[in-house]
């Protein structure tokens, strides 16, 4: 299933370098295992893709039943059996899920609740509850098959049938399914002893790894610079192939920030008056003083410019500043609200700052952050007048959320199955005291200024509008300062509310859901999440709340890494963002002329189809996390900005990238402009046009194009004549980059 | 019920998939003669049009400064009690401003609208939606939000009453209000749910799917198997809105023809399928909104003028469109007013007012004034008691808020809705212990007034003269029968 023949070509040449690269790796190099994990097969009877199945709860010693023939109802449960998996130390129950179709196309996500090793060598039974994990759909109606799949690390099994209420029924088999009975797969040889829930890091079912230094993964590389960075490129691909994930990944989250050609705009403050003469851009007469002023301070355009510029040229940089881009749409501040780009990049220096560093000092630094005391108003609140917008977002949307959570993400849940409140208006109203009497230091800090808001030197308190009564704060067991007592200082008060905030047992799960969710994949399996989650609450050296730890543990999580991901509900919806870098990045973006860099001026490709960077409509950020796509029980938060406007948006967005260019202004001193001379280069070198789609395939789908897309884009490109090659170029780029298939980042 | 493209495209029947080929190609400007509208076809079944206008007050709208008692009778929350709250840090609207409303269910007495929903001193293009009050064409439900169950003030401290999830909470309660269910999360909205229920009946041969937003992707709109079409506001034309650019470069018509086929294509990853299926419903609705018919009214340049001239072109549609009920939903905000809420929310109203008064002007001018409906929903009411002080004084998140429904056939110029504690619909105005329609007890009591008349209770009223059939009413109300009455009465 995965890359043993690629491998095994290329065994004698890597062994002939093996003494170079030990001498290179030896230095500094990190062994990155093989990113394939097997295909997991479900048995099915001898003579029918009817899955073998009984009962659930009957003892492990039972013996491997021969038939299919059972019919359950919905929200019982099921067991199967699984072959051709190998399991990490703590790879549990939640590391499956099962995937059923019936026979009205609709699909449900059933839950895996037990897995035991048989006696068999390598099989497994798994128990399933019939009933759909988010709760969405009824039952499905118990009038025959359906077909189910098992899920694991994004790969998914064969399709079996399995009888709800009756077998048979109208659901017909996928072409070409077949039996898959006991023996007729290859067996792994890992153990089949289950291990207790341990601290083990192992990467990926298969230990040996047949090959040397680097990445030769070529379908996994691709993938993985899609999640940890703006967009693949030949040079980033190359490198990588050359030293490896670990390498690289040490390099990255390491690097200066940002690229020392690219340094932050250094924009004094400006009143919040614009129509201030003295401090604002003077009258508005139309000059083009006052043209460029407004623009440089009070809007977003240089933060968009300097942001895109890092995301379309930065080398070491690109890791942490994907990640602060996540942690932005989480942490949101809006320029909506302000329009005034120096408190923009004092904002987003925190954000890149903490990165990499301790979740707890970013939720510090961020709470006095002068534009979220803004934003949010804790910089206006007093005990006289108390403001609980900051206090109930920070819980709601930037540590624990509203549901008590398990630690692999999914929702605890009470006697009579609902959700679980995290807090209550009580607690707001208490955290609500601890946050007053901070606001702006306009007198006594490095930036401030006479009469000027200094929205750059983190809040200052003025401890006579901070309210000393005793306050009551989120309750949890063993909670840390669940209460605050009287008459203390409100700085001391905030830390101590921090704390109680940043040890609940939810911001684990919560922040590691998050970020999965932003770099990889919508629907991870709450094993990924829990492995994630652990990392949050202990990094291995008793530290909790160590992003970079995080961060590479997420990147290098076997559900992440894989060149190939088959399961159905794997991936996720490109952002604005990235479909416009990854774009970009892939061909060669440079300026109108193609003489020389982007200016970076490219904010407005991404706006048109929802997603102007800083300027969320609302602290909920352009998408929700919990956003569920319409008529599915799928989250997808991106598809929250997918409509029938958006959708067209895209299309147009390839045509504009494809087709046409952003021309030099004077908001655009260089422009924008693609240079696909590469992929021109290949349609005249061959007429056919196979290299050029091979190309495409290679760098744009990792390698997973189906035969009907080639076949059709290569219809439509052939149709231009051939001493045209730069428009067949542009003809076959265009339709991979508008396709659904590309769209999805899978 | 998720819906494969295989499926949509069964439903949407041949006739659909020619009109969409024909037009297409006119878009193209290649075959326009092929491209024959369905001008002559008149719509089947269903009835007689009918449409929904939800206008959501995005950010909570403090309605404790749109609707304000306007007398001075002791015995009831008076001017006086609403200044005396509001007045010393510079929120209450003096009382020679307010625009008066006499209310017959309050014993005749007089109230007063917000200014600003009347003719504005400066830039007004109408004279606002004050005086629809008089002409008996706008009515207004007090009180009103989001529940389980009805609640007091005992059962709401007691805890013997399930409380909706998360009150206060902006996400969670613009959810309740746009799925009318707040005892557990729901991925469907109401109205996505009256469409799952009524348009294969009502919009049999529909060009559209029955539900629009021109504010993006929003919940109300979602459905079980109802996707909504989203398109932008008037700042575009119909024809414009969703037709795709640049095939008309070198191999366009191919590379169409592999756009086209693409979406057919690797429809397993459910992902996959998903972004198909939206681009494929954009491309079917562009098809069908090839011509446009334009408004005669005129409507502010504001995005809610923009949002509603863009609804009024679509129902001027609604013969080529073969669509017999219809809902659409619009957005205005950021009501969010924490702070410089009188700079703020003056602004907003005034947006508003002119833009809701052009619309029903212009469904007058079509004749389908009796036929449509608006209303108003908002994520929740706002404190009473105000936030800070001066120019920055403000309100923070409360609970239940003043609705407005707006049309001909709304029998308007009253109060609707649940009678509370004070034999009204409208709450006591009072904040604390002794305060019978605040949550809070003490000093840190900001009056969140706990809602009288639910959110299923109005909008199961708007559902029913619509058309929903009382057999369906408990499968897109859940909650409904835990309610006295289903149906407020403003829409007879």
């Amino acid at each position: 299933m995965h890359n043993s023949n690629f491998v095994r070509t290329r065994r004698n040449l890597i062994a002939s370098l093996m003494t170079v690269l030990l001498l290179v790796l030896g230095a500094f190099g990190q062994y990155d295992p093989d990113p394939n994990s097997p295909t997991p097969v479900l048995l099915t009877e001898y003579d029918s893709t009817r899955a073998l199945v009984q009962r659930a709860n009957l003892s492990r010693r039972t013996p491997l039943p021969v038939s299919g023939q059972l019919a359950f109802a919905p929200n019982s449960k099921a067991t199967l059996y699984v072959t051709n998996i190998a399991l990490m130390d703590g790879e549990v129950a939640n590391a499956f899920r099962i995937d059923a179709e019936d026979a009205k196309g609709r699909h449900y996500l059933f839950a895996v609740v037990d897995i035991q090793p048989m006696k068999e060598d390598g099989l497994y039974a798994i128990t399933v509850l019939l009933r759909d994990e988010a709760g969405f759909w009824e039952p499905p109606t118990a009038d025959g098959d359906l077909l189910i799949a098992l899920t694991w690390r994004g790969l998914t099994s064969n399709r079996a049938r399995l009888g709800l209420g009756v077998t048979g029924g109208a659901i017909k088999d996928d072409p070409g399914a077949v039996p898959m009975p006991l023996g007729s797969t290859p067996k792994t040889t890992i153990s089949r002893t289950l291990k207790a829930v341990s601290g083990s890091k192992a990467f990926s079912g298969v230990p040996d790894a047949d090959y040397g230094g680097g990445y030769p993964f070529s379908g996994d590389r691709k993938r993985f610079l899609e999640q940890a960075t703006f967009g693949p490129t030949v040079a980033i691909d190359q490198r990588i192939r050359r030293i490896g994930l670990r390498t690289w990944l040490a390099e990255q989250l390491d690097a200066q920030y940002p690229s020392l050609n690219n340094p932050y705009p250094d924009l004094p403050l400006k009143s919040t008056n614009q129509n201030d003469v003295t401090l604002g851009c003077g009258p508005s007469d139309g000059s083009t003083f006052y043209r460029l002023c407004s623009r440089d301070y009070y809007s977003m355009y240089p933060v968009q410019k300097w942001f895109y510029t890092e995301a379309l040229y930065g080398g070491d940089t690109q890791l942490r500043h994907r990640v602060a881009w996540a942690l932005a749409q989480m942490w949101v501040v809006s320029g909506v609200d302000t329009q005034q780009a120096s408190w923009m990049i004092t904002y987003y220096k925190i954000l890149s700052r903490n990165a990499f560093g301790n979740y707890r000092t970013l939720m510090k630094e961020m709470t006095l952050n002068p534009g979220m005391g803004n934003y949010l108003d804790m910089a206006r609140s007093t005990k006289g007048n108390p403001n609980e917008n900051y206090p109930r977002e920070i819980m709601q949307l930037f540590t624990v959320g509203l549901f008590m959570l398990n630690q692999d993400g999914t929702l605890q849940r009470d006697a009579s199955n609902n959700p679980i409140p995290t807090y209550s208006q009580d607690t707001v109203n208490n955290l609500t005291k601890v946050m007053t009497g901070w606001t702006f230091c306009n007198t006594t800090c490095p930036s401030s200024q006479p009469g000027i808001v200094n929205y750059k030197d983190p809040l200052i308190l003025n401890q006579t509008n901070h309210d000393v009564t005793a306050k009551t704060l989120l309750s949890y067991p063993n909670a840390v300062n669940q209460t605050i007592p009287v008459n203390l200082n409100g700085a001391t008060e905030l830390d101590m509310a921090l704390d109680n905030i940043f040890n609940h047992p939810n911001v684990g799960p919560f922040v590691s859901k998050y970020l999965i969710q932003q770099l990889v994949t919508s629907n991870p399996t709450p094993a990924f999440v829990g492995r994630i989650a652990a990392v949050f609450n202990n990094n291995g050296l008793g530290v909790r709340g160590d992003m970079r730890a995080v961060v590479k543990a997420i990147l290098l999580d076997p559900e992440a890494r894989g060149d190939v991901k088959t399961d159905p509900n794997y991936g996720k919806l490109r952002e604005p963002v990235q479909l416009v870098t990854n774009l970009a990045r892939r061909f060669d973006v440079k300026s109108a002329s193609l003489g020389g860099p982007s200016d970076g001026v490219i904010n407005n490709l991404s706006a048109n189809i929802g997603q102007s960077t800083f300027t969320s409509p609302t602290v909920f950020n352009f998408y929700p996390p919990d956003y569920v796509i319409p008529g599915t029980s799928l989250p997808g938060p991106e598809f929250a900005i997918m409509t029938t406007s958006t959708s067209i948006g895209r299309a147009n967005l390839g045509n504009s990238m494809v087709y046409s260019q952003i021309a030099v202004s004077e908001n655009a001193p260089a422009g924008t402009k693609l240079d696909f001379s590469e992929m021109t280069a290949l349609a005249t070198a061959d007429p056919t046009c196979n290299r050029l789609l091979d190309a495409l395939n290679e760098r744009m789908m990792h390698n997973t194009m189906s035969a009907q897309m080639r076949s059709s884009i290569l219809t439509a490109v052939t149709s231009i004549a051939s001493t045209n090659p730069a428009a067949r170029a542009q003809s076959a780029v265009y339709l991979v980059a508008t396709s659904s298939q590309y769209q999805i980042q899978r | 019920m998720k819906e494969t493209r295989r499926d949509f495209l069964k439903k949407s029947g041949c006739a659909l998939s020619m009109a969409a080929l024909a037009t297409q190609m006119q878009h193209l400007g290649m075959m326009s003669a092929l491209a024959q509208k369905m001008d002559d076809a008149s719509p089947e079944g269903g009835g007689a049009y009918k449409a929904l206008v939800l206008v959501y007050m995005a950010g909570g709208n403090d309605g404790n400064n749109v609707v304000i008692p306007n007398h001075s009778d002791a015995t009831i929350s008076n001017y006086g009690v609403y200044s005396a709250a509001r007045s010393a840090q510079g929120l209450a609207i003096p009382q020679a401003q307010l625009l008066p409303i006499a209310v017959p269910r309050m014993g005749g007495l007089t109230y007063g609208l917000n200014p600003n929903l009347g003719p504005l001193a400066a830039g007004g293009i109408n004279n606002g939606i004050h005086e629809l009050w008089a002409q008996g064409k706008m009515a207004i439900v007090p009180n009103c939000g989001t529940l389980v169950k009805p609640m007091t003030k005992t059962t709401y401290q007691n805890g013997t009453v399930q409380k909706p999830y998360q009150l206060f909470s902006h996400s969670d309660q613009v959810n309740q209000s746009q799925t009318s269910i707040s005892n557990g999360q729901s991925f469907s909205g109401w109205g996505g749910r009256v469409a799952d229920k009524m348009n294969a009946a009502s919009n049999p041969t529909g060009l559209l799917p029955m539900i629009t937003s021109i504010s993006g992707a929003q919940l109300f709109t979602a459905g079980q198997t109802t996707l909504p079409l989203a398109i932008n506001n008037a700042s575009t034309s119909l024809a414009n809105v969703l037709n795709p650019s640049g095939f008309t470069n070198t191999g366009g018509p191919a590379r169409l023809t592999s756009f086209n086929q693409l979406r057919t294509y690797d429809l397993s990853p459910n992902y996959i399928n998903a972004a198909s299926h939206v681009t494929d419903l954009a491309m079917q609705a562009n098809s069908a909104l090839s011509s446009t018919q334009e408004v005669t009214v005129a409507f502010p340049t504001s995005s809610i003028g923009l949002q509603l001239k863009q609804v009024a072109r679509l129902v001027k549609e609604r013969l080529d469109l073969n669509i017999n009920r219809q809902i659409f939903y619009v957005q205005v905000g950021s009501f969010d007013t924490h702070t410089f809420q009188l700079t703020g929310q003056t602004t907003l109203l005034q947006q508003f007012s002119q833009a809701v008064r052009a619309f029903y002007d212009e469904m007058t001018a079509q004749g389908t004034q009796n036929d449509v409906t608006l209303f108003t929903l908002s994520d929740f009411g706002r404190t009473f008691i105000p936030a800070g002080t001066g120019a920055g004084v403000g309100t923070d998140h409360a609970w239940g808020n003043h609705m407005f429904a707006i049309g001909g056939s709304v029998a308007g110029g009253d109060f609707y809705g649940v009678n509370g504690s004070n034999g009204t619909p409208f709450p006591t105005l009072s904040v604390g212990t002794s305060a019978p329609d605040d949550t809070d007890n003490g000093t840190s009591a900001k009056g969140r007034w706990i809602p009288t008349t639910s959110v299923d209770q109005y909008a199961a009223t708007l559902a029913k003269w619509y058309g929903l059939a009382d057999a369906d009413q408990a499968a897109v109300f859940p909650n409904i029968g835990n309610f006295t009455t289903s149906n407020l009465g403003f829409l007879p």
